[in-house]
């Protein structure tokens, strides 16, 4: 009561107090943070409404038929146990591929294991959908160049391996979601202390308990927070399924929700399933979120301790190099040799043939074809633009997550990172409901939109992360120097975050250049990307989805190159 | 800049005395009218001028073929670099794009063509087809009589048929029935259009079911079909040896593949077949009306229709056309047609129809 007396009776102190809130260190972060949460917030709603919503001959009204139809379906749980085999199944051995290659780079003398290290890095910029088809010429059971290979050869039939199963998408899966659980066990590993090993290995324990009793314990918060990325992640991916699981009828919770959206449309169903989907992948981003939060390296510290590199006996260099052999063969080279060779060739007979050998698909894509020619306009546009809002917004909120009021901050956190669990298809769904009758509707723009809505906490942590390390109290001398905001901003915080920006805006323009799930319902005619074009071209001619895949191939492994580049070179700086 | 600006329009200017000064007679388009449709096409072609471009949506027609169309289009009416914007789609994609494009009042789309009549008719009666009389219409009185378009609404640029092929390189096979396909292959090695998806091959499942017993489907499906959904990837699987036998294989994939050196055979089963009429149709609100009804016209007069026959092998519906590719798209009185009444068809028995070959095939 009293202090509510005094502040009636204290106008100035509410002046004051509204004064500090129109500073432009609040209002310009506010401004970020206020348009990642719209961002999200807007196609939850519409998804969440649309899901309710059921049309009868007196219009629309509210109803709960369309969860109880769809839960009464017995494709439903057909697809959710579908999406769940393939989550694990790619989790589990993401896992066990990328401890192992983190492990034989970071920890053993493996030759060439310098050159692995960036190479094990490769399929993190490639793009999942051609990984999926390239797999498709080369394992398809009875016209893949494997299969060609082994019974032209050796006369062996390998029809049994079938890339359009629920093995063949965990396969490609795996292959393309390792580096994730990679990077997060790697410097971990890098930084154990040795000591504790030695101490094991003094008592007798054999290399195998050691393994299991010191060094992945030590580890497994990093390889847990990998895990349950590679989980949700791979749950709600669109591209594989749809190169390989669509073909054979097999139904995954990202394409039925693309199929519900297909003629005869039904609307209603794809949002019911968006909102459960949604439901399902929020909390589980929330209990990585909690868990990495928790995460503790108390091991870690100190100059006292340095990893030691195990020095492996020839059999165990030759089951290293193999294994980083195997992953990179089937991840990078072989997937760009398939296509190089499908690119080439007029017709494809599941074998290379000199007699088809052409340029013309090539021809086609760049200088024939208008809608690939608009296609690789409009993502060069989105992932530039697009890289360079999602950054700016990073910034933004990057300032208001450290620099900020205290309060609502860590809820403010978790909403912004909600994206990064939400399935880009689903997302799209909901920007398409949202858009379909405002004149967003089949433009770049809603597209770009979206992108940016799906994507923008990649570049909020990684500019985060670089907040956290720089000392408040640098930005505090520039403004009792008389620096205003913004010179601060400008003259000492940007240039001390540029490393994270370039690294945060080369993700985003990789993540951007590839992207399919979110545009796949988004896009219409002019506004095609280069994923999409890849879609429409696979149900039309290898040759020409081959040359395009090669394309964008070249065009990631571009950024792939500069990413390294400026990495090194900002650390020179 | 300001030097590439100015040499761009004058460039542009020069164009338009050409297209100005170039009299109606120079212009195909113009031979054999009487002065009054002389007039009425010499307006409609500049109102097209001034819309500038057209969009066209089909779900056959191959991009390269779009560009000899486009070129074709441009003499035929003395337009050149007038802008035609081709989208190839698969008939359910194309059929949501159009839903949803109407139901949000927002038409990107000028014409589209789509071989689902039942459909077609729907729109049409829904008002969401523009009522358009093409003078070519005049052609087309054996298809409107056929229930397979639409007098003043929409005739089909070309109609095409899904029929069992296979690669003589890897199969030697000689039937004449659809029931020589039943054990020709092993389970596994054949494909069938996916009806669960597109409405194509739900209407010759329509058709076919008319005239096979169900044991046939059941037979059919217990070789264990792969279901694919874009002819192009059925007639691809056949050309790799991923499938031996294609059970709803279209001819016209067959023409375009063995131009490229591959060796694809199909029949026409003596139990008939089930023409599919892609339906070309100006949709309501169409942002550029008057381009949308000169490609209309075009693309149904002789000269569009020798086109899509010589690159697509599409069978015309133009009454007295000389097919050039009779092997691969056979005159249209010389099919044994299956009859199906679309107009007596709804959605409710499409839904049923499906319904059905779920349960024979479940995919």
């Amino acid at each position: 009561m009293a202090t509510d007396a005094m502040a009636h009776s204290d106008p100035s102190g509410r002046t004051a107090r509204r004064s500090r809130f129109w500073r432009p260190q609040v209002i310009v972060p506010l401004v970020g943070v206020v348009i990642g949460i719209l961002l999200i917030i807007g196609p939850f709603l519409a998804t969440l409404i649309r899901s309710v919503l059921v049309w009868g001959e007196e219009g629309a009204a509210v109803s709960a038929a369309n969860f109880t139809s769809l839960l009464s379906d017995p494709h439903f749980y057909q697809a959710i146990g579908n999406t769940l085999i393939c989550s694990t199944g790619a989790m589990v051995l993401s896992c066990l591929l990328g401890f192992s290659l983190a492990w034989v780079v970071s920890r053993t003398d493996m030759p060439g294991r310098g050159w692995f290290e960036i190479a094990n890095l490769i399929p993190f910029f490639l793009s999942p959908y051609v990984g999926a088809i390239a797999w498709t010429y080369l394992c398809a059971p009875n016209s893949g160049l494997i299969q060609n290979f082994f019974s032209d050869t050796f006369g062996i039939s390998l029809a049994f391996l079938d890339i359009y199963s629920l093995g063949g998408a965990i396969w490609v899966l795996t292959l393309f979601y390792t580096p994730y659980v990679y990077l997060f066990v790697i410097a971990p590993l890098r930084r154990m202390d040795a000591a504790l090993e030695d101490a094991a290995r003094v008592h007798g324990a054999s290399f195998g308990y050691t393994m299991r009793h010191i060094v992945i314990p030590l580890v497994m918060p990093a390889i847990l927070s990998g895990a349950l990325i590679v989980f949700v992640t791979s749950a709600g991916l669109f591209d594989i399924p749809l190169a390989l699981l669509s073909p054979r009828g097999i139904r995954t919770m990202p394409t039925e929700i693309y199929s519900a959206v297909q003629y005869p449309a039904d609307f209603g169903r794809a949002a019911a399933f968006g909102v459960l989907a949604m439901i399902v992948t929020v909390i589980f981003t929330l209990m990585q979120r909690r868990y990495l939060g928790r995460r503790n390296y108390d091991i870690v510290s100190g100059k006292g301790y340095r990893p030691r590199v195990i020095q492996l006996r020839p059999a165990g260099r030759v089951a290293a190099l193999t294994l980083e052999i195997v992953y990179i063969g089937s991840g990078v080279v072989l997937p760009i040799i398939a296509l190089l060779m499908v690119s080439f060739s007029s017709i494809w007979t599941g074998r290379f043939n000199s007699n088809f050998l052409t340029m013309e698909n090539y021809n086609y894509v760049l200088f024939g074809y208008d809608l690939t020619q608009r296609a690789i306009v409009n993502s060069i546009q989105l992932a530039l633009v697009g890289a360079t809002v999602g950054v700016v917004l990073a910034v933004l909120q990057g300032y208001f997550l450290n620099r900020g009021p205290a309060r609502w901050r860590a809820w403010i956190d978790a909403a912004l990172s909600l994206p990064l669990g939400i399935p880009g298809i689903i997302l799209g769904l909901g920007f398409l409901i949202l858009a379909i009758r405002t004149p967003l509707y089949s433009t770049l723009a809603i597209v770009l939109i979206a992108y940016v809505a799906r994507f923008f906490p990649f570049a909020t942590r990684t500019v985060s992360s670089m907040f956290l390390a720089i000392n408040p109290e640098l930005e505090q001398s520039a403004r009792s120097s008389g620096a205003s905001w913004g010179q601060t901003m400008r003259l000492v915080l940007l240039p001390l975050l540029k490393p994270s920006l370039v690294a945060a805006w080369l993700m985003l323009f990789v993540i951007f250049i590839r992207e399919l799930g979110a545009t796949i319902l988004l896009y219409a005619q002019g506004t095609e990307t280069i994923s999409v074009a890849l879609v429409l071209l696979s149900e039309r001619s290898f040759g020409y989805v081959a040359a395009l895949a090669v394309i964008q191939l070249c065009l990631l492994l571009g950024a792939f190159v500069v990413f390294r580049l400026s990495r090194a070179s900002l650390a020179q700086s | 800049m300001r030097f590439s600006a100015r040499l761009l329009a004058a460039g542009a200017a020069l164009s338009m005395l050409a297209i100005g000064g170039a009299s109606a007679q120079d212009i195909p388009a113009f031979k054999g009218l009487s002065d009054d449709q002389a007039s009425d096409l010499k307006a409609i072609i500049e109102a097209a001028k001034e819309e500038g471009s057209v969009s066209y949506w089909d779900t056959v027609i191959q991009p390269t073929t779009n560009d000899e169309l486009s070129k074709a289009f441009q003499d035929y009416y003395g337009l050149p670099g007038f802008k035609i914007n081709y989208t190839l789609s698969s008939t359910s994609n194309l059929i949501t794009r159009v839903d949803q494009e109407l139901s949000a009042n927002k038409i990107t789309i000028d014409v589209a063509s789509i071989a689902s009549p039942p459909w077609t008719l729907e729109r049409a009666a829904q008002g969401d087809i523009v009522e358009y009389h093409s003078p070519q219409y005049e052609h087309y009185g054996q298809i409107f009589e056929a229930g397979l378009g639409k007098d003043g609404y929409f005739a089909f640029n070309g109609g095409y048929i899904f029929v069992p092929m296979w690669n003589a390189d890897n199969l030697d096979f000689e039937g004449t029935s659809l029931k020589d396909v039943i054990g020709a292959v092993d389970p596994g090695r054949i494909s069938h259009g996916d009806v669960a998806k597109s409405s194509s091959y739900l209407a010759t499942f329509i058709g076919q079911r008319q005239v096979m017993p169900e044991s046939f489907f059941e037979d059919l499906a217990k070789m264990e079909p792969v279901f694919i959904l874009r002819s192009e990837q059925i007639a691809s699987g056949l050309v790799t040896g991923e499938q031996l036998m294609a059970y709803s294989g279209m001819p016209t994939r067959a023409f375009q593949y063995n131009s490229k050196g591959a060796n694809l055979k199909f029949m026409l089963p003596e139990e008939g077949v089930v023409l599919l009429p892609q339906n070309t149709f100006i949709l309501r609100d169409s942002p550029n009306p008057n381009a949308a009804k000169l490609w209309v016209n075009f693309i149904l007069s002789e000269e569009g229709q020798t086109i899509l026959a010589a690159n697509e092998a599409l069978i015309s519906g133009r009454s007295g056309f000389q097919t050039p590719l009779p092997e691969y798209s056979p005159a249209i009185d010389t099919l044994k047609l299956i009859k199906v009444d679309w107009a007596s068809i709804n959605t409710d028995d499409l839904q049923a129809a499906r319904k059905d070959w779920v349960g024979i095939f479940n995919p």
